[in-house]
């Protein structure tokens, strides 16, 4: 049903395939063969000449291309080097300031540290004895 | 002389028991050719030029043909890219324009019946429609109803997906009917 109703909004093949026929008023005149090889043959050279243009041409632009890219290189990457290089330093100089000042006061003789450390040692040594003796003890 | 002879002695062109020429291979399909281009840029002069080309091509290429493919393939796929290169070059779709508004002021033809040249003008006037098609369509409308070519076989030669080439038929076939019923 759904096919025949398309079928309906398409234009009729048979009428399609008369129209398209071609008339004997239409037929062309006959290719001449020889002419067709003459003029293969006769095109060749400028043919062969056009691709080698062409090829040669291509060849010139690509180098040409290379060599823009390889000057453009030359004159960017000293100066994204130098960039590169400042940027790093900056970074260095800003982990440097808090670092240093960290630095300085571990090294302040005020600041305990030594005596903090010895401390812990002792938290830790006496915690060591008493399990020992805990395992004494028990056994 | 030495070229006709080049072309009747060499180039076996199918891989049948019968092995034909390039020269047999033109002659046998010049016909299909020319109407192909005939019916794709619908201008005569433009079909024998692509006509020119295609044979032109076809001997320039031969060597690198696949001789198990049918010819009449190889010959309709260069012609129909060729009538396709011509029609971009020339703008010939303006001027296609202009030869469709000249089909649709043609006299009714329902007023006067069977006549040789009621039929004549139905005929320019489908052509004309078909020429209106958008390439993509007319391409396969060409080759379908012209040359009478299996919707695998246009798939092969325009290097579409068949399911693309039953779509593209089945619309072309819509806008021609909406074409020519638009005229009335």
């Amino acid at each position: 049903m759904s096919s025949a109703r398309q079928n309906d909004d398409l234009f009729d093949e048979a009428r399609l395939r008369r129209a398209l026929r071609l008339e004997a008023a239409e037929l062309p005149p006959r290719i001449d063969l020889a002419a067709i090889a003459a003029r293969a043959r006769a095109e060749r050279p400028v043919f062969a000449a056009a691709s080698f243009a062409s090829t040669f041409f291509a060849g010139v632009a690509a180098a040409g291309l290379l060599g823009l890219i390889a000057t453009a290189l030359s004159t960017v990457v000293p100066a994204l080097a130098s960039d590169l290089f400042a940027a790093g330093i900056q970074t260095l100089a800003g982990v440097a300031v808090p670092v240093a000042a960290l630095v300085a006061l571990a090294a302040q003789p005020t600041v305990p540290i030594a005596m903090i450390a010895a401390l812990a040692v002792a938290i830790a040594y006496e915690y060591a004895q008493r399990r020992e003796r805990v395992v004494e003890l028990t056994s | 002389m030495a070229a006709s002879v080049a072309l009747q002695l060499g180039f076996p062109v199918t891989a049948t028991a019968t092995p034909v020429t390039f020269a047999d291979g033109v002659r046998e399909h010049q016909d299909e050719v020319y109407g192909v281009a005939l019916r794709i840029t619908g201008d005569r002069d433009a079909a024998l030029d692509v006509a020119s080309s295609t044979f032109l091509k076809a001997y320039r290429a031969f060597d690198r043909y696949d001789q198990v493919r049918p010819l009449r393939h190889w010959f309709l796929r260069i012609a129909t890219n060729e009538a396709i290169s011509y029609v971009r070059k020339r703008g010939r779709e303006l001027r296609r324009t202009v030869d469709v508004e000249e089909a649709a002021a043609l006299p009714d033809w329902k007023g006067a019946p069977d006549t040789e040249s009621v039929a004549r003008e139905d005929r320019e006037r489908i052509r004309a429609a078909v020429s209106l098609l958008p390439e993509l369509y007319r391409v396969v409308i060409v080759l379908r109803y012209f040359n009478e070519l299996s919707v695998d076989e246009i798939a092969h030669i325009t290097r579409r997906p068949a399911s693309t080439v039953g779509v593209q038929l089945l619309r072309g076939r819509a806008l021609l009917r909406s074409t020519l019923e638009g005229e009335r």
